[in-house]
């Protein structure tokens, strides 16, 4: 089954996000897991031997749809992509100023509510 | 942050030519290869995270400034938004219409092809390495107490 990498890299996320303490390796964990949906979706626009989906003057619709990849989905990765990105950015941020406020980036010793 | 060792300085001299035009390369071909505006937006944003890296902030400030950074950035969401108001104002045109298609359709599979697109992966990749650039620049030199100062 193809869609198992995709399985496997998300719980791995998952296991990042829950068993570990440190923030940074939590970011990296949802940036996997994020990947792995990403991956998921083109894999289901995916088609061995298919063209792109272009359709030139004086072709039959019918059989660009047989042949051709999904567009759909890579146009919604790459708008995956980017919010992923600026995500990343957001939460790196967010972990800079945790660092300045309590000087660890050790999730269980983070619990003071302090500005 | 005063830079890295002279070997990671000495490479660094030489790549960066290489990838920043390989940025470059991607984000013309966009419309004729994998890859376009964002993809080669990110490898441009590379080129000057790795001179950062490797030199220091004194170093990449003479590179891109800050300033330069952030003018960039804002030119090419300009250039996106003209680009798509182009269409809008001519009769007959839905917004983003490719208007430049009609007057210079070029020839499938050249670099003059496919009407006002290269020039929107041109601005998309613009303002991607140069909004990359300074998330980066932005996140590095982050500096809390003068942020505490201000406020």
């Amino acid at each position: 089954m193809i869609y198992t990498l995709c399985i496997i890299l998300f719980l791995l996320g998952l296991y990042g996000v829950l068993v570990k303490r440190n923030i940074i390796k939590i970011i990296i964990s949802l940036a996997m897991m994020n990947n792995a949906v990403n991956l998921f979706l083109i894999l289901l626009a995916y088609r061995s031997n298919g063209v792109a989906p272009i359709l030139d003057p004086g072709m039959d619709p019918s059989i660009l749809l047989e042949t051709s990849v999904d567009p759909l989905p890579q146009a919604l990765v790459l708008t995956s992509v980017v919010i992923g990105l600026g995500v990343t950015a957001l939460m790196v941020a967010l972990a800079i100023r945790l660092y300045h406020a309590y000087g660890t980036f050790d999730i269980t010793k983070i619990r003071k509510l302090k500005g | 942050m005063s830079g890295m060792t002279g070997i990671v300085k000495t490479v660094a001299e030489w790549i960066k030519g290489f990838i920043l035009f390989y940025g470059v390369y991607i984000v013309l071909q966009g419309h004729l290869t994998p890859g376009g505006g964002f993809a080669g937006g990110v490898i441009i944003a590379c080129s000057f995270i790795m001179m950062e890296l490797a030199f220091g902030k004194q170093r990449a400030e003479k590179e891109l400034s800050e300033h330069g950074s952030h003018l960039l950035d804002e030119f090419g969401a300009i250039a996106i938004l003209l680009l798509g108001l182009w269409g809008y104002f001519l009769p007959q045109m839905p917004f983003f219409s490719n208007v430049l298609l009609e007057y210079w359709p070029g020839s499938p599979f050249h670099i003059i092809s496919a009407g006002s697109i290269p020039l929107i992966n041109l601005a998309i990749g613009i303002k991607v390495g140069t909004g990359l650039y300074t998330i980066f620049v932005s996140l590095a030199e982050y500096k809390p107490e003068l942020q505490e100062k201000e406020e």
